[in-house]
């Protein structure tokens, strides 16, 4: 069933397209992420939900209720969907309890028992309930966030890059601790985020967004194997893209006659390999073979650039640091699974 | 007269973080830095040496009467009435050039500082040429709003300015209501700036003596005035000073308990969005109205009567003579006025910044406890010390600039630690490793580079001078004759017209310095 | 020692300056004098341009009010700067001179003045004088709804209905002559009544001001302010007109304005020249001509034709020399009007 529909949406900001037609499927109880480069409108596609801005056009309709259509706009606050920002966003001026039990329409008694089981639900100490913000350190800034957004029992939660101000280690366990309170409480969640890998490890629904526009919506695995362009690809993470003439499910490429995942397609186009699927060894074996034209070493992975026998084309890969390898080195490159075939 | 006080609450948290690496301690500098203190102290210790030496019983009596009763009434009700109207004032204005898509908002925002280019007695002087009836507390109020509502609005709308629109989002998403957000969120975090404004148009309150006398109503100052006209530094005015003191304490302890300890410094690291502009839409022209009707009371009633008795004078109201010699005795004693107060600013200046420890803390608060002193009490203090111990300072210009010292000094302070703040100590040590003296690296580095702070602590102290009246009156060496003197003994005899050019000159020498203010408030807050 | 703070030397200089600068003016030239003056500034203007026009004596005048200067100069004591003292009223001088800072002035000058002017210890001299008058507004009061007496205007009947300007010297003095002609429990009996009937302005022309604007229907207060008024624009004196009340009343009180020479004054001899120019043909002259209005006290001088005589006002014989303000403040205080 679906939660969250966006259809159409525009937002111009002076000449500047900030979102250009944007449309989007948000199914109840699923967690979705909205991934791209700064600056390609999802921040602003994130506003328009909550209802801190007003789209030119388009429309968005939640759990049955349109919320914006046209000139028609529901203001955030008759919402009721819940927003966890990158700083977290507490109230300097409130303590955390104060905070917690700020969106909720209680007595003063029942808002304090919520605000000490939402510090219990987002893995916080109850003794931090009385402390001002400013002492807390990011990551708890950011679960008192979650905690406060929670307290209004929201059936939508927006998460505006709200793990990119962490420390590294910090924001794995951030992430997973949120990723379980929202999955344990069946909210349904939109994640905006820059990192393509906090995105594929966070949603079932992942759409790629680039100008404005989205590029590609679909799966993790999906929007990672199967990527609709190059560029699409490249964001999302190392690949080799190569030409090649395609005939029947295979194409003859400068890493051999690989198998594609398009049986229809006839004609020469790019096909595309995750590092993750070609092996280098060195010397003789079963595949093509290459010389190492670049090699510098990185700790546990080496970065090369091998230049491809018989062609002018060399790719550029990071491979396991085993035994010592040069430049001049031959080596043979062997290749698993399908390569993905970009339809021109 | 305490400017300086509600802008270091601004300017305090746009310092950089001190360097934790400290240059070597010079002595002089706490010296220094103790003996202008001792002597910004001064009033406060002659208002209880003065109650000693009157006696528990006679001060009782004088204390317990009648007339400090009502004295003390007309106070309480001045102060509870202005300062609310006041604070809704500046947070309207404040919200409609900050916040809001009102035409001309830059234009309204200069308005609402203006009225600080005339002096509150001036105000006063345009409003009785309007309404000669005016007087008592509905009088003393509504002038007392016009002319010094701008204390809170520049505060208040550099609060505007700093707050993070995201928190007001937030807010909205947690499902309240736009006046809720307004209420819960915005006025809590303007509280810092809406405390340091009430408080210092309190003091002002306490302080002001021209505006109060010109419309007949009695407050504490000008009751110290008729006292001292009639008896001199006579015991009487000695216990009114001692109550108004204590008022002053009040208000003081009511801002720090108001204010609170803490800071709402903004959290975490993420970039302040641009404000929120609400769409007045079709309230937009009556939107209009607020700022319209303040900027005709604060400046249009002034521009009217000033230039309704320059053109009755006529050519005849400009002795020239008279004119240009108050002009220039004006001028010689704002200079030398207001390089003292800089000059005297620059020790606790440097140690409040470069060696920030408890004592060079508690050292800043007497500045500033000093200089909430009204005029009258730090003159009636003054003339009382000289005349009686240091008799050679006696009525001579360096008693006065001693008391434009103490009155003013908070002002130079806040400008001159803002720049010094903005010197890397690094270059002090620099000069020191080129093998100069702790002073001399000090006045080769960060003195230079932070005069161009110093030269708009001069400005700013000589703004308060050239507008001040009440201590002016009583310590003004002889001979010595201001244009706030001037235009004060032309009032008394209704030479009104007489009195128009020496108003317009203040007023035209205030507006740079006015615009100093202006632009400063503006840099504060970071645009 | 290259090494010496450059900064303390600095404010040290400023400081030696400021201090260079603070010497009064006046001590620098010989042949100067210093005046404290509580008469109107326009008026002792006109006298001190005239008197170095004259001499070439150069005189520095310090601007204030009677009392303030009276006990200033008392606190001074022998250190006071000033030489001349000049007030509106009498009592001032009386303070001044039980404490015997004054020095006697020359008899010639003594000679200048009839005897009804001048203290008879010859310590201080009457420069000018000015009558006590009810100016009121005309178009409220009719001649037969006036005060017979100014002990009236304390009675409820006058509740709300007059004006004064009890912080002024001028105002104290009239205090003053009512406690020595009706004695203290008389003059308490009056400030009392007062308190409850009149309202407080700051200033007798303010005062007049209000009873031509018709805020109050008359204020007790000198003559001169409405002659002045009346010959300028008269904008604020239009609707108003004076009521002596003549009868020996102390509300017929006429106020001797007087000079002094300081017992401390190192310039003896030009403060002398100064009070005998000043009640002298040339002084008395400015009175008569000018714009002041205030009477003249010379021997053989008129005063402004505009008057009403001196001779006609039937003042009360108030003793000038003796009037104690100490306790007409005292009392005032105590009533609640300070």
């Amino acid at each position: 069933m679906t939660l969250l529909q966006l259809t159409s949406l525009r937002k111009h900001y002076g000449a500047v397209a900030a979102l250009d037609g944007v449309g989007l499927s948000v199914a109840a109880g699923s967690r979705t992420a909205i991934v791209g480069p700064s600056g390609c409108g999802k921040t602003t596609l994130l506003r328009l939900v909550a209802g801190f801005d007003q789209p030119d056009a388009g429309s968005i309709v939640f759990g049955g209720r349109v919320l914006v259509d046209g000139a028609f706009q529901v203001p955030a606050h008759k919402r009721g969907i819940g927003i966890v920002s990158q700083d977290g966003c507490l109230f300097p001026h409130l303590t955390v309890a104060q905070n917690i039990g700020f969106g909720m329409e209680a007595e003063r008694a029942v808002k304090e028992a919520s605000a000490a089981e939402l510090m219990d639900m987002v893995g916080l100490d109850r003794a931090m309930l009385s402390r001002k913000p400013d002492q807390l350190s990011g990551g708890q800034q950011q679960r008192v966030a979650l905690a406060r957004a929670l307290a209004r029992k929201p059936r939508l939660m927006l998460l505006d890059e709200p793990f990119s101000a962490l420390d590294t280690g910090l924001r794995a366990a951030t992430r997973k601790a949120v990723t379980d309170v929202l999955t344990a409480a069946g909210i349904t969640t939109l994640l905006v985020t820059h990192d393509q890998a906090e995105a594929l490890a966070f949603a079932d629904q992942v759409a790629v967004m680039r100008a404005g526009r989205f590029a590609q919506v679909g799966s993790p695995r999906e929007v990672y194997s199967r990527p609709v362009d190059p560029a699409t690809a490249a964001f999302l993470g190392e690949a080799i893209v190569l030409p090649a003439a395609v005939a029947g499910g295979r194409a003859e490429s400068p890493l051999g006659v690989l198998p594609v995942d398009d049986a229809a397609y006839r004609g020469s186009a790019e096909i595309m390999l995750r590092p993750e699927q070609i092996s280098v060894t060195g010397g003789g074996g079963n595949g093509v073979s290459g010389t190492i034209a670049e090699i510098s070493f990185c700790g546990p992975t080496s970065d090369v650039r091998i230049a491809l026998g018989g062609t002018d084309i060399s790719i550029r890969l990071d491979i396991p640091s085993r035994e010592a390898l040069a430049a001049g080195d031959q080596v043979t490159i062997g290749v698993s699974g399908k390569a993905h075939l970009f339809r021109q | 007269m305490l400017l300086g006080s509600s802008m270091s609450s601004i300017a305090e948290t746009s310092v950089p973080v001190v360097p934790r690496r400290l240059p070597a301690a010079s002595s002089w500098t706490l010296t220094i830095a103790v003996a202008v203190a001792l002597a910004a102290l001064l009033p406060l210790g002659f208002v209880l040496w003065a109650t000693v030496a009157t006696g528990w019983e006679t001060a009782f009596q004088l204390i317990f009467r009648q007339r400090v009763g009502d004295l003390m009434v007309n106070t309480v009700l001045l102060v509870v009435f202005t300062i609310p109207v006041c604070a809704m004032l500046a947070v309207s204005l404040a919200w409609l050039t900050e916040r809001s898509d009102l035409p001309g908002a830059r234009l309204w925002s200069w308005l609402a500082v203006a009225p600080l280019a005339v002096p509150a007695f001036v105000h006063s002087y345009a409003w009785i040429g309007l309404w000669p009836g005016l007087h008592g507390l509905s009088g003393g109020v509504a002038i007392s709003v016009v002319a010094y509502f701008p204390f809170l609005y520049l505060p208040v709308s550099a609060a505007f300015r700093l707050l993070d629109p995201a928190l007001e989002d937030q807010a909205a998403s947690l499902g309240l209501a736009p006046f809720a957000v307004f209420r819960r969120v915005v006025l809590p975090q303007l509280r810092l700036a809406l405390c340091g404004g009430a408080l210092l148009i309190g003091l002002h309150l306490l302080a002001e003596y021209g505006l109060y006398a010109m419309i007949r109503f009695d407050t504490f100052t000008t009751a110290i005035l008729d006292q001292f006209q009639s008896t001199y530094n006579g015991v009487a005015a000695h216990m009114l000073a001692l109550v108004l003191v204590l008022c002053c304490f009040v208000l003081l302890g009511l801002e720090a308990g108001l204010r609170g300890r803490r800071r709402y410094a903004r959290l975490g690291p993420g970039v302040a969005r641009r404000p929120k502009i609400t769409k007045l839409g079709r309230w937009k022209y009556f939107c209009l109205l607020l700022p319209l009707v303040v900027a005709a009371f604060s400046l249009g009633i002034p521009a009217l009567t000033l230039g309704r008795w320059l053109i009755a004078g006529g050519a005849g109201i400009w002795r020239m003579d008279e004119i240009g010699l108050a002009l220039w005795q004006t001028l010689v004693i704002c200079l030398i006025g207001g390089i003292a107060t800089t000059a005297a600013a620059v020790p606790i200046a440097w140690l409040s910044v470069r060696r920030p420890t408890r004592a060079s803390r508690f050292l800043e608060g007497c500045y500033y406890l000093a200089s909430s002193m009204p005029g009258v009490v730090v003159a009636l203090a003054l003339v009382t010390v000289t005349v009686r111990v240091m008799l050679p300072l006696y009525q001579t210009v360096a008693t006065i600039v001693l008391a434009y010292v103490v009155m003013f000094l908070p002002r130079a302070l806040v400008s001159l630690r803002a720049s010094i703040a903005q010197v890397p100590v690094e270059l002090e040590q620099a000069a020191a490793s080129l093998g100069r003296s702790p002073g001399n690296a000090l006045w080769a580095t960060t003195v230079r580079l932070a005069a161009p702070g110093a030269a708009a602590g001069v400005a700013l102290a000589s703004l308060g001078i050239m507008n001040e009246l009440t201590a002016t009156q009583m310590l003004a060496p002889n001979g010595t004759r201001t244009l706030a003197m001037a235009f004060w003994a032309l009032t008394g005899e209704i030479d009104y017209a007489g009195a128009a050019p020496y108003a317009l000159l203040m007023v035209v020498f205030s507006m740079p310095l006015t615009w100093l203010l202006y632009s400063q408030s503006k840099k504060i807050a970071g645009r | 020692m290259k090494t010496s703070s450059t900064l303390p030397a600095g404010i040290a200089a400023l400081a030696f300056s400021v201090l260079a600068l603070s010497t009064p003016a006046s001590a620098q030239v010989a042949d100067s004098i210093t005046i404290y003056n509580a008469q109107h500034e326009g008026l002792t203007k006109e006298w001190v341009d005239a008197f170095t026009e004259e001499t070439g004596i150069v005189v520095t005048v310090r601007n204030g009010s009677d009392l303030e200067f009276a006990n200033q100069i008392v606190q001074e004591g022998a250190n006071s700067p000033a030489d001349v003292f000049l007030t509106e009223n009498s009592p001032a001088m009386a303070l001044v001179d039980g404490k015997g800072l004054f020095e006697p002035v020359d008899q010639v000058t003594l000679d200048q003045v009839p005897e009804q002017f001048r203290p008879a210890n010859g310590h201080w001299i009457g420069i000018a004088a000015r009558s006590t008058v009810f100016a009121y507004d005309k178009t409220k009061l009719s001649a037969d709804k006036l005060p017979k007496s100014m002990l009236d205007l304390a009675k409820p009947e006058w509740k709300g209905r007059w004006a004064a300007s009890p912080s002024g010297a001028d105002f104290q003095a009239i205090v003053g002559a009512l406690l020595q002609l009706k004695g203290e429990e008389a003059t308490a009996e009056w400030l009392k009544g007062m308190k409850e009937n009149f309202t407080a302005y700051r200033g007798n022309s303010t005062a007049m001001k209000a009873v031509n604007a018709g805020q109050t229907e008359g204020a007790l207060i000198y003559h001169y302010y409405y002659f002045g008024d009346q010959a300028k624009t008269g904008e604020n004196s239009g609707n108003v007109s004076l009521h002596y009340f003549k009868n020996q009343d102390p509300g017929a009180f006429v106020s001797i304005s007087g000079g002094g020479i300081l017992a401390s004054s190192k310039h003896k001899e030009q403060a002398q020249a100064f009070l005998k120019w000043v009640t002298g043909k040339g002084g008395q002259a400015v009175l008569r001509d000018g714009t002041s209005y205030e009477y003249a006290v010379g021997k053989g001088e008129a005063s402004n034709k505009a008057l009403v005589p001196l001779a006609d006002l039937q003042a009360p014989k108030v003793e000038a020399s003796t009037l104690n303000n100490a306790k007409v403040t005292d009392m005032m205080t105590a009533a609640g009007l300070l």
